[in-house]
């Protein structure tokens, strides 16, 4: 059977190559033998045995070359040669411990840091959401347009009111839920009462989303259709599991949810926490109080809608554009000038905000750049082994080893280094990893301005397949990258050069290998500058940002957070409160405590209209948009917010008394230009302050209430006892660490009221670290990633430093025999450093003055092309080159001509 | 080494011969490399002399092939050997080149001896 005996004989050829090998030389021998023989008859007369043999080598020709051919034959060609040649380089590697490990650390870096971040982009940026078919969905915001001093506003939430008009009328879509995130008290069933978030929505959101219950069923019509219905809870996987120990008879028991008897009907799968990424539990909007869905400028839901088959998106964002005009029209602005509308994008392209967005795409370019740079170091190694490889190459050329093979073996050396690099790299990616998921959303989600879609979070970066395919993938390019320019280099010498004994000063070749590597230095130097560049700036803004003064002093103070419980009238608020603070008070260390309805660097707090009330009415669209706050009395002094004029409020504002305000100093200067605001008649848009006239009464240092980074807003306060609100924020001054007060505070807290929910417990300080958490993090990232591509950068002008005097060791010489002196030599040396690292840096600074420009949106205060930071990054380049060039400079200073020139 | 002028002219193996050469001279009996060379060139008085560069790869092949198959034994002068022996499939496809190459052959001799 042909196939058979094929099969076998090729079976023996692949398991077996060692004794086939043996097989063919044995062969081949017993033939040139016999051939052998036959000469020295042909001859006719005796030759001596070694010259018939030779005669039979002769006449045979390259052994080595048959061997190669048979094997080709035999189809060992591809397996075998890639054995030998993995064979050959793990020999070579054994033989150059650091090089091998100097060139798998690199690579481990490189690798490794594009490996973690290129996690967090595939997390944030990349994996789908985890919906069903989340390309059809589409989010749909309201819009306003520009109008009076104020600017555009997009991606606004609805209105119950307002959707309902909008789901009748629309066409495009299959199905629509609406839904909310807000914070309740958690009761009965046993356990502790817990503060969580839950969301509040329809019975669309779940078959939207294409979550089905893990347990028991979704809202049924008559708990989420209608008002009044009976009210219903679905339980997040985590509350499950946390509260009721996952305990499958929970269904049908009761939970209470502010004080509300709520029947559990369902527990959602494992891992969903809702649209907006920590939700705890869902009820129906429906089953909420009346003001929730009734009121139309009750603006709280965000929309998400599923496209109807056979519908673009496009198409639907026409549609939506249409509806818009009529949901105008059935709830017109006051401002009959001023129309709302309506607009949708996918649901995927609101998942990050943009400064996260970009800041990570920076960091991937950036890391993408030490990987280069690190390729170039690598490739540098190379080249320099391949130097003092020359000869055995030339020689392996000389006997016959084709240069493709050669090429391969040499690639195969070098793909091995980068997969060990790969493989050395996963621990780096993977602390790398963690380290980017503890970022966590608990200290960005605070910040409105980086809320994209709340269920993408840095929580879920990971190492995951993906990213070690990416890792991998990455390794193996990397190896050819590194790889193929040394490669094809090493193996074109001129062979007679190469052969020839005493190789001392390079010609022809030599000369353009020096070239490729001066080449691949200038080029690291400038993919270092851009990263410096880069870094520096992010630095030079991050110092500015920390420098800025808040507005208060953060140290020593706790921040908790207090909701009134439920049953306290808004007229027994204050009294209730003011009970809280004579006990905080009274707590031993405690210098100072105030109430306040939001914290600074809060990211916004509420905004509304201002107008004066000495001089006629303005249009609506004239008057200043203002942020307002409450606070008792001592909020000010507690937060060290400086009085400027006037007085802070006093146990005389309360409810009954004239209505008083306090303005912060921005409000003062734009409301009040070239005036004096105290006694000024106002009234403001919340808080009861509208239809009233309030009265100024003094003026406060400016707080920054959204970010560092954002300039102070106008800011209004209101007397809490004038406008008491059930939510506050409660601030303990303290001369020792505020921790510490934490316990006695929560204690004195439940002795008086036990159903009081405190939460939220952070220092001031915290709080300021979290508002510029990701910015630090980003900008110490880039900072080590520029660190590490100057670091390899100055190990590269290193290498070539010391080659090229080990190359030029007998010219120096006869330098040095001519007269040079000690100085000369330095300066001969490190002037050829220079050399490489001007034209780097000139390179290097034209790409970083592009390169910078993506940059500005994450600069606080810092021109992308700032002159110091420029001039810095030049100067810290200059130390690294001659660094990296003196000691190769002395070495060649200490070469002793008669040595150098045996 | 210098050849002798009285060498008769050598001729390469056409192209894809030399497979259908070694399986006839394989037909006789097993044999080894060495003496599959020496046949073939003692059979065409020194015009093809089969170089050994191409006659181990084209064994390979053949093995490859399952048309030889080989294995080790003794040569007359007492030393370890590998013998080739042709299998039926090598006798099947030995004669679909032989009529292949008779078909090539006579067309050649149609032109060169127009009728």
């Amino acid at each position: 059977m042909s196939l058979l005996d094929s099969l076998r004989h090729r079976l023996r050829v692949l398991l077996r190559p060692g004794s086939y090998d043996r097989e063919l030389e044995d062969e081949i021998r017993f033939h040139l033998s016999l051939d052998a023989m036959q000469h020295a008859q042909a001859a006719r007369h005796e030759l001596p045995g070694d010259e018939a043999a030779l005669a039979a080598r002769r006449h045979f020709g390259n052994v080595t070359i048959h061997k190669e051919d048979v094997r080709r034959a035999a189809g060992l060609g591809f397996v075998e040669m890639a054995r030998q040649d993995l064979r050959f380089a793990l020999r070579t590697f054994r033989r150059n411990p650091g090089f091998t490990a100097v060139a798998i650390l690199t690579l481990a870096l490189g690798i490794g840091a594009n490996t973690a971040i290129f996690s967090a982009v595939n997390a944030l940026l990349l994996r789908p959401l985890p919906y069903r078919d989340p390309a059809r969905l589409l989010k749909v915001t309201l819009t306003v347009p520009a109008h009076g001093g104020n600017p555009a506003r997009h991606g606004m939430v609805w209105s119950y009111p307002k959707f309902t008009v909008f789901r009748d009328a629309q066409t495009v879509f299959q199905d629509l839920t609406l839904s909310t995130d807000y914070q309740a008290t958690l009761t009965g069933s046993g356990a502790d009462a817990e503060r969580a978030t839950g969301e509040v929505t329809d019975a669309r959101y779940f078959p939207l989303l294409g979550v089905h219950p893990a347990l028991g069923r979704n809202f049924t019509a008559s708990e989420a259709g209608q008002p009044g219905g009976p009210r219903a809870v679905i339980l997040s996987h985590a509350l499950w599991s946390r509260r009721f120990n996952a305990n499958p008879a929970v269904l049908g028991t009761a939970l209470d949810i502010d004080g509300d008897p709520y029947t559990i009907v369902g527990v959602a799968p494992a891992g969903f926490a809702g649209l907006s990424g920590h939700a705890d539990y869902w009820v129906p909007i429906l089953s909420q109080s009346r003001d929730l869905y009734t009121e139309a400028w009750n603006h709280s839901f965000t929309l998400i809608a599923r496209l109807r088959a056979g519908v673009s998106p496009a198409q639907a964002t026409a549609q939506v554009r249409q509806l818009g005009t009529r949901v105008d029209a059935a709830y017109p602005e006051r401002d009959a000038a001023l129309h709302w509308g309506a607009e949708a994008q996918q649901l995927d392209a609101t998942r990050l905000a943009p400064v996260i967005r970009k800041s990570l795409l920076v960091l991937l370019g950036a890391v993408g750049l030490v990987l280069l740079i690190a390729c170039a170091n690598v490739a540098n190694l190379f080249l320099v082994r391949a130097g003092g490889r020359r000869r055995e190459i030339a020689v392996r050329l000389a006997v016959g080893a084709g240069r493709t093979r050669l090429v391969r073996q040499l690639l195969t050396e070098s793909i091995l280094l980068a997969l060990a690099g790969g493989v050395a790299s996963i621990a780096l990616a993977w602390w790398g990893t963690h380290a980017l998921a503890a970022l966590g959303p608990s200290s960005l989600s605070r910040m409105q301005r980086f809320s994209g879609l709340g269920a993408v979070t840095f929580a879920s970066i990971r190492l995951d397949v993906t990213t070690l395919v990416f890792a991998g993938l990455l390794a193996l390019v990397t190896g050819v990258v590194f790889g193929l320019v040394p490669a094809l280099q090493s193996t074109h010498p001129s062979l007679t050069d190469a052969l020839k004994e005493g190789d001392a000063i390079p010609r022809g070749r030599g000369i353009h290998a020096f070239t490729a590597r001066n080449l691949l230095a200038v080029a690291e130097i400038a993919l270092a500058i851009v990263l410096l560049a880069g870094s520096g700036l992010m630095l030079r803004s991050l110092g500015k940002l920390l420098r800025v003064q808040p507005g208060f002093d953060a140290s020593h103070l706790l921040t908790l957070r207090l909701n009134a419980p439920n049953g306290f009238g808004r007229d027994s608020l204050p009294q209730f409160y003011q009970q809280i603070l004579d006990r905080i008070a009274a707590i031993p260390g405690v210098t100072g405590v105030a109430l306040g309805d939001c914290p600074p660097l809060n990211g916004g707090c509420n905004g509304t209209d201002l107008v004066r009330r000495d001089r006629p009415a303005p249009a609506p669209d004239g008057m200043p948009l203002v942020g307002v706050h409450w606070m008792t009395p001592a909020w000010p002094a507690v937060l060290r917010v400086p009085l400027e004029r006037g007085r802070l409020f006093d146990s005389g504002d309360r409810v009954g008394a004239r209505k008083s305000v306090l303005v912060s100093e921005t409000a003062a200067h734009t409301i009040w230009p070239g005036e004096d605001p105290i006694g000024r008649p106002v009234s403001v848009g919340q808080g009861g302050f509208w239809d009233d006239t309030a009265y100024v009464v003094g003026v406060v240092g400016d707080v920054r209430f959204f970010t560092l980074d954002s300039l102070p807003s106008a800011d209004v306060y209101l007397p809490y006892a004038q406008s008491p609100s059930g939510r506050m924020m409660l601030f303990v001054r303290t001369p020792g660490s505020p921790l510490t007060l934490a316990a006695p505070v929560r204690r004195a807290l439940h002795e008086l009221a036990p159903e009081l929910p405190v939460y939220d417990v952070a220092t001031m300080e915290s709080r300021v670290a979290d508002a510029t958490a990701y910015t630090r993090f980003s900008t110490v990232l880039l900072a080590l990633f520029a660190a590490v591509a100057l670091a390899l950068a100055t190990i590269g002008v290193y290498g070539v430093i010391s080659y090229v005097v080990a190359q030029r060791t007998r010219e120096i010489g006869i330098r040095v025999a001519l007269g040079a002196t000690r100085r000369d030599v330095v300066a001969l040396v490190v002037g050829q450093g220079v050399s490489i690292a001007a034209a780097g840096a000139v390179l290097g600074i034209a790409a970083a003055l592009v390169a910078t420009r993506v940059l500005r949106s994450l600069l606080y205060d810092v021109a992308p092309s700032d002159p110091w930071t420029f001039s810095g990054v030049v100067g810290v380049l200059a130390l690294a080159v001659i660094f990296a060039s003196w000691i190769p400079a002395h070495r060649a200073a200490s070469i002793h001509p008669t040595e150098a020139l045996k | 080494m210098p050849r002798p002028p009285s060498d008769p002219p050598r001729s390469d193996l056409l192209k894809g011969t030399l497979d259908m050469l070694i399986l006839q001279t394989l037909t006789l009996q097993s044999l080894h490399g060495y003496a599959i060379a020496q046949h073939i060139a003692r059979l065409s008085d020194g015009v093809f002399t089969v170089e050994q560069g191409s006659l181990y790869p084209a064994l390979e092949r053949l093995q490859s092939k399952g048309w030889v198959t080989s294995r080790w034994g003794q040569s007359p002068t007492g030393r370890r050997a590998r013998y080739y022996t042709i299998t039926a499939a090598g006798r099947r496809q030995l004669g679909q080149e032989v009529s292949n190459f008779e078909r090539v052959l006579q067309a050649i001799q149609h032109i060169m001896k127009p009728a």
